[in-house]
């Protein structure tokens, strides 16, 4: 299952070796379904507004096999009903004007659809980088930290060593080094 | 570490949700503010256009006005007809607007991808700075630890 979001706080644990590590592969499917845990992702998805929302979900229909399919199937049926004799009621004869100003309509719709998604995505892109800033910040400072304290520890070793050197000197009053 | 963790990423996502919700704050990012904040007038208008252009008032207006057109010349509302059914000038401007929005997006979409490209490249430099650090950390502790052997030396030379 996916990790509830107490979990999260525990990953810093389970880096350290012992357990089986509760990250699992798991599907695209399944990832998407779960809460998110990302920030990037938090801020832009679970807090996006209700144009925003709309805004998703009319990309995500348009550009789905169900549009592209449903759109076919009403085409050819246009395209049947006022071509063939049988059909009494005809209202836009070859070569099929009012379909033409459908698809024109459709067109029109889908540009602006397309540059909505698009100025999402570059949203997201924007947020994504300004996060990857922040946290490289911080790991910045973590790293210079740590390079501190390893040449403190490299300091109080050095006094360490030459403490046991003036030990051993005090010792053998020859200074005979051995 | 994990006990100071948890605010700072508080603190963090406060931030970004406040820079997230305005248009023009600084950005914080060198990608961000080299794609945006130092934009040429071409790359600004291109991005106003996509702006404009992929935006609710935009969609909201454009079918408003279909509506109207369509009211005024079918029922004959209002004023002369000046474009029967099938309505082929409407066909026409909804063309033209279709022939516009095709170069927008691909405009739009060429900036992205620039400053995809810029992104890469401002990884590998930090890729560069990040392994510049990892060397400095591994040198510091490789003295550390000759230093612990020598000290070990003198101990074992001390009780022997």
């Amino acid at each position: 299952m996916i990790s509830a979001p107490e979990e999260g706080q525990t990953s810093h644990e389970s880096l350290s070796g012992e357990g089986p590590t509760d990250i699992e592969i798991t599907t695209a499917r399944q990832r998407l379904a779960a809460k998110h845990k990302h920030p990037v992702n938090q801020l832009f998805h679970d807090e996006a507004t209700l144009g925003e929302r709309v805004a998703d979900k009319a990309s995500a229909g348009i550009g789905s096999w169900w549009f592209l399919g449903i759109q076919s199937v009403l085409i050819v049926i246009w395209v049947f009903i006022n071509s063939v004799e049988f059909f009494t009621h005809k209202w836009d004869l070859y070569p099929f004007i009012l379909l033409n100003l459908m698809f024109s309509i459709q067109a029109a719709f889908t540009g602006p659809v397309l540059l909505l998604s698009g100025n999402r995505q570059a949203q997201k892109d924007r947020l994504r980088l300004e996060h990857t800033a922040e946290v490289s910040e911080t790991a910045e400072k973590a790293t210079v930290e740590i390079l501190e304290e390893i040449e403190r520890n490299t300091e109080a070793t050095l006094k360490v060593l030459e403490h046991l050197k003036k030990r051993r000197d005090a010792k053998s009053p020859t200074g005979a080094t051995s | 570490m994990a006990q100071q963790g948890a605010p700072a990423t508080h603190d963090i996502v406060h931030r970004l949700r406040l820079r997230h919700r305005d248009p023009n704050a600084d950005h914080k990012h060198p990608v961000n503010k080299a794609h945006y904040d130092d934009a040429p007038l071409g790359a600004r208008i291109a991005d106003h256009l996509a702006a404009g252009m992929g935006s609710w008032p935009f969609i909201i207006i454009q079918s408003a006005l279909l509506l109207v057109w369509v009211a005024i010349n079918y029922y004959g509302l209002f004023v002369k007809r000046w474009d029967v059914y099938p309505f082929i000038l409407l066909n026409l401007l909804l063309s033209l607007q279709a022939t516009y929005a095709g170069p927008i997006v691909l405009l739009a979409g060429n900036r992205q991808s620039q400053k995809d490209r810029i992104t890469l490249e401002h990884a590998a430099d930090e890729a560069d700075k990040g392994e510049e650090h990892i060397t400095r950390i591994l040198i510091e502790i490789k003295k550390n630890t000759d230093l612990t052997l020598q000290i070990l030396r003198e101990l074992e030379a001390e009780s022997a």
